[in-house]
């Protein structure tokens, strides 16, 4: 563990200095800022847009985020051949795997962490200090990233960059609809439809689980319980998808 | 028995359905303590693809490696390996140092012993003045010498370094040359891959000369010399490779 952690630090301290994903975290800065310009509304109503459009973007922006890093994170160490060096030392290629998810959550959680201070920020400025509700969706949606750096990651270590920008992508889509599509396998009378919807609902992760915002947004209280179940859920997710990477990693022609 | 033991090593690549490329097809050679074994052959004879395999970086399709009496997966084993990629790349946006550093720390040696070394090997390779410098903005010279201090982090018994010089002027070559030798007197093991005949020539105890993934011949340079009736390195090597080309002849 420890010689993945420093691959993880190092991996982070790259991409730190890389300042390419500063350009998204500077994007992800305008949404939210341009949430506030809703001066119209009623002060109720503004709250509501500003929080919103802020979970919304962190949600976004963190997934291109997730996405971006892990795509490239094993790649780009093929691409350079510095791979050919990091396996030459005393690391199994399980340490190389946990190593590279280290660097991609540190990432995440960086990036993560300034979009949410300058949310939280402006809700400050607006005299409506966060409460823990706040707190719960900004969890889940950190989870959510964690998993889709995750799924990302995996793809990576037995697909091209193009299919699992693609792959992943549709992921994201699909992830956000498996809900409705389990409503239509059950009401459908379509065999074959059922049976797609049904293995969609299954195999893919309901991103939709994590999403919070728009209960929070209206008021509605999420209890610690769902919390918890849905952290359970996307966290044994990961450990399984985790697994399949680690075997192809294992596996893998360098 | 030899420090490094490859036994009847081939690995076969599987380019799309039916089309097999051959990297290196039964190859069995010994490399004893404290020599330097020099590799040799054209572009594409499977050099290269013996060091990844000694190494691990690569699956064999079948034989046996064996390290310090270990297999090439061994990680404790691999503690003892220093190795310089052909046409080394590393991670841009890092220092020198703190290349030296990361590398240092997967070898999990203390930070005390690393610090030490990094200021010795970076004098050693002549790049304490750019320790400031992001690799990026390396030349291809001093990143070749770069590698060599990193392949040297761990203080290794055996070093696996794949073509050295490449990128480096005249008297890189020659001060790599004399570090080579110099290595050697302190007691290590060096295995060493190049196309380059006389810098081989120069240094290396035993050779071996490869071509289209076969091993042709192996042993000192006087040994093949004289049994190959040649004339000196070049023209031994030109000799088994047309041998080999003309009838397929492997030793």
């Amino acid at each position: 563990m420890k010689k993945a952690w420093i691959i993880g630090l190092n991996n982070f301290k790259e991409s730190l200095r890389k300042k390419t994903l500063y350009i998204l975290l500077v994007v992800a800065f305008v949404v939210i800022g341009a949430s506030k310009a809703f001066s119209f509304l009623t002060a109720e109503e503004e709250l509501k847009m500003i929080k919103d459009v802020s979970f919304s973007c962190i949600d976004f922006f963190g997934a291109l985020i997730a996405i971006f890093i892990s795509l490239t994170s094993i790649s780009n160490e093929i691409e350079k051949r510095t791979i050919y060096t990091l396996f030459s030392k005393p690391i199994t290629r399980q340490n190389f795997f946990v190593g590279k998810f280290i660097g991609v959550i540190l990432i995440l959680l960086l990036n993560f962490v300034l979009m949410s201070i300058f949310f939280i920020g402006l809700l400050i400025f607006k005299k409506s200090p966060p409460d823990i509700q706040i707190f719960k969706t900004l969890l889940l949606i950190f989870t959510k990233l964690v998993l889709i750096g995750g799924i990302t990651l995996t793809i990576a270590t037995f697909a091209s960059d193009a299919f699992n920008l693609i792959f992943s992508i549709f992921l994201y889509i699909i992830g956000h609809l498996t809900t409705y599509g389990n409503q239509i396998a059950d009401r459908t009378e379509n065999v074959i439809l059922k049976g797609f919807w049904k293995i969609l609902y299954t195999i893919v992760p309901n991103y939709e689980n994590f999403n919070i915002r728009d209960k929070v947004v209206l008021g509605t209280e999420v209890s610690w319980n769902y919390i918890f179940r849905v952290s359970i859920y996307g966290l044994l997710y990961l450990g399984v998808v985790l697994l399949i990477g680690s075997y192809f990693i294992q596996k893998r022609e360098i | 028995m030899g420090i490094i033991e490859v036994k009847e090593l081939t690995k076969y690549y599987i380019l799309g359905r039916n089309k097999i490329v051959i990297g290196l097809e039964n190859v069995s050679f010994n490399v004893e303590e404290g020599e330097i074994y020099g590799i040799l052959g054209p572009n594409g004879s499977g050099k290269t693809t013996c060091l990844k395999l000694l190494l691990g970086i690569l699956y064999p399709t079948s034989g046996d490696i064996s390290i310090l009496g270990k297999n090439q997966f061994d990680i404790e084993m691999k503690k003892n390996i220093g190795f310089l990629p052909e046409n080394p790349y590393y991670y841009d946006y890092l220092t020198g140092p703190e290349l030296l550093k990361f590398y240092g720390k997967l070898f999990e040696l203390p930070d005390k012993v690393i610090n030490e070394r990094i200021e010795k090997l970076l004098f050693l390779v002549k790049l304490h003045d750019a320790r400031k410098l992001a690799l990026r903005h390396y030349s291809k010279g001093m990143l070749e010498r770069i590698g060599l201090a990193s392949s040297l982090i761990n203080d290794p018994k055996i070093l696996i370094l794949d073509e050295p010089t490449t990128g480096l002027d005249p008297i890189g070559c020659i001060e790599t040359r004399d570090l080579l030798i110099q290595l050697k007197k302190e007691g290590k093991t060096i295995l060493l891959s190049s196309h380059f005949l006389s810098e081989v020539e120069r240094v290396c105890d035993r050779i071996a000369i490869f071509h289209k993934g076969y091993l042709l011949t192996t042993g000192t340079l006087s040994e093949l010399i004289k049994k190959y009736n040649a004339d000196g390195l070049e023209d031994l090597f030109v000799k088994t490779i047309e041998e080999f080309d003309k009838k397929g002849v492997v030793e």
